[in-house]
């Protein structure tokens, strides 16, 4: 048998089926919005490591003195650097071969030999993608026998940081006005639901329920609601997002967070539980408080 | 035993200004005693009830019910006291979407009683009252002494030793209010404290018992004869 306070919140949601739906509601809708923002985040999380690891790319030059086996030595050096996932070396003549492609018409006139450098380029983790730690690296690699000289594009790297930097600033403000506008929509709904319920309240304290008592089942009735929110929000969010991935696949949130997909949708749900427990806890305590018995 | 010893009490009105209520009064009640508390409306009768409950405290003095004194009861111990004791209202204050079973129920649950201990005294609580016949009507199904039966029954439920009662004739015509009143006579010949605020001077002088009437702020023992 299941006890006094679980059944009474179960009761309830059949006593008192429109404040229910209204509150059921309410919470669904800021889900909604809770779980559209974090799907947001991680698209520009997502285009954030996209764009970094795009510019996270150094160019080392070897030496032209340097023989070959040199050049694989430090070829073979820099892979040992923590910070690089992957390396690619391009010798001369393909550094030759490139320049005439990208030169296009004309470039027969530098036909005679090839006289670019061989290099190494390295493409770098995406958490090492900083101007502060890749100038580091770049001076220390500099340093190393047979280099000629590192390149990166440290303008461009330093404007998508600041970009991102900006972007996600702008996110956090706009997440905390979205969750605020949540609890302050799921408080508020709550609270009208058990002032509709005062009466109760105060025949509970009249007859001699303890504080805990009284609140416990509009808990019960407060996470219950938030379950089922949660779960209607989640999978709002979820075919919202399946939606858009028919039409632009690119956006995959897994590209920066393998079990994304999984992680929003349960998050919504644990978040719809917390906010119909935490919602129904502080209205119902306020009425505890204020409700005179007569 | 129930006492109020030196209480004064007064309000703080919308418009900022303070109304005294009840000013330095005093009283005794035995335990298995009878008495009522009158006086015209707003003259402080349910004030003083609502001490006895401690739904309010008094600015000055101390009131007793039991072993509980209002200048030393912690706020975690007001729901024990309030299991000791029986409270009726005279606007019933039953749950509208409750049967008359679940109204009394609901009173045991909320005190943490077991779900057979809570069938049993329910089922006794309603004899008490004559309802048992109803137990699953709702609230809008009964008559107004039949509500009010069914607060009684909600309010003895707990074998309360004192039962207060509020008016609980207010709302009822003569004929249920004899028979309201005869249920809770009944109940306190059978051993039960009652206290009962009422208006209602008639009933005071067809079923007798200790009155005290609230006058210009202050309690004053009665001969109900004299009414």
């Amino acid at each position: 048998m299941l006890p006094y306070s679980i059944r009474e919140g179960i009761a309830n949601f059949r006593r008192a089926k429109f404040a229910v739906f209204a509150s059921t509601s309410a919470m669904s809708v800021a889900l909604v919005l809770v779980g559209l923002f974090a799907l947001v985040t991680f698209e520009a999380q997502n285009v954030s490591s996209w764009l970094r690891d795009r510019v996270g790319e150094v160019e080392v030059f070897v030496d032209e003195d340097a023989s070959t086996r040199q050049a694989e030595a430090l070829h073979t050096r820099l892979q040992t650097i923590p910070a690089v996932s992957t390396t690619t070396f391009v010798s001369r003549e393909e550094a030759q071969k490139i320049f005439a492609e990208e030169f296009g018409e004309g470039a027969e006139i530098y036909d005679d030999g090839p006289f670019l450098p061989a290099s190494v380029r390295l493409q770098l983790k995406t958490s090492y993608i900083h101007t502060d730690s890749i100038s580091q690296m770049a001076s220390q690699i500099q340093s190393f026998d047979h280099v000629d000289d590192v390149v990166f594009d440290q303008a461009l790297l330093a404007r998508v940081q600041q970009n991102v930097r900006l972007v996600s600033l702008a996110g956090l403000v706009l997440g905390a006005i979205v969750i605020l506008a949540a609890i302050f929509l799921v408080g508020n709904t709550i609270r009208l639901t058990i002032y509709a319920r005062r009466l109760l309240i105060r025949t509970m304290k009249l007859v001699g329920a303890t504080d805990a008592f009284v609140r416990r089942p509009f808990l019960v009735e407060g996470v219950l609601q938030g379950l089922i929110a949660g779960t209607v929000a989640s999978g709002i969010v979820w075919g919202l997002y399946r939606l858009m991935l028919r039409e632009l696949p690119d956006l995959a949130i897994s590209y920066a967070f393998p079990n994304a997909e999984w992680a929003l949708a349960g998050g919504i749900v644990v978040a719809g539980v917390l906010l119909g427990w935490l919602g129904s806890f502080f209205a119902v305590r306020r009425f505890i408080k204020s409700v005179d018995i007569h | 035993m129930i006492s109020f010893n030196n209480v004064s009490v007064s309000f703080d009105l919308p418009n900022g200004e303070s109304r005294t209520v009840v000013e330095n009064v005093s009283m005794d009640l035995g335990r298995s005693d009878m008495a009522y508390l009158i006086g015209p409306t707003g003259s402080g009768k349910s004030t003083l009830l609502r001490l006895l409950y401690m739904d309010r405290f008094p600015d000055e003095g101390v009131a007793q019910i039991g072993d509980y004194r209002s200048d030393l009861i912690d706020r975690s111990e007001i729901p024990y006291l309030r299991r000791s004791l029986g409270v009726v209202f005279q606007d019933f204050q039953l749950l509208p979407d409750r049967s008359a079973y679940d109204n009394v129920a609901f009173a045991l649950y909320a005190t943490g009683k077991k779900r057979s201990e809570v069938k049993s005294r329910t089922m006794k609580a309603l004899t008490r009252v004559g309802l048992n016949h109803k137990r699953s009507n709702f609230p809008h199904e009964l008559s107004g002494g039949e509500q009010q039966r069914v607060v009684i029954a909600r309010a003895i439920a707990n074998d309360p030793w004192v039962l207060l009662a509020d008016e609980p004739t207010g709302n009822l015509d003569p004929v249920v209010a004899d028979e309201i009143q005869e249920l809770l006579v009944s109940l306190h010949r059978q051993g039960m404290t009652l206290m009962m605020a009422t208006h209602d001077y008639r009933l005071v002088k067809k079923y007798p018992a200790r009155t005290f009437a609230l006058m210009n702020r202050q309690l004053i023992e009665i001969d109900p004869e004299s009414l």
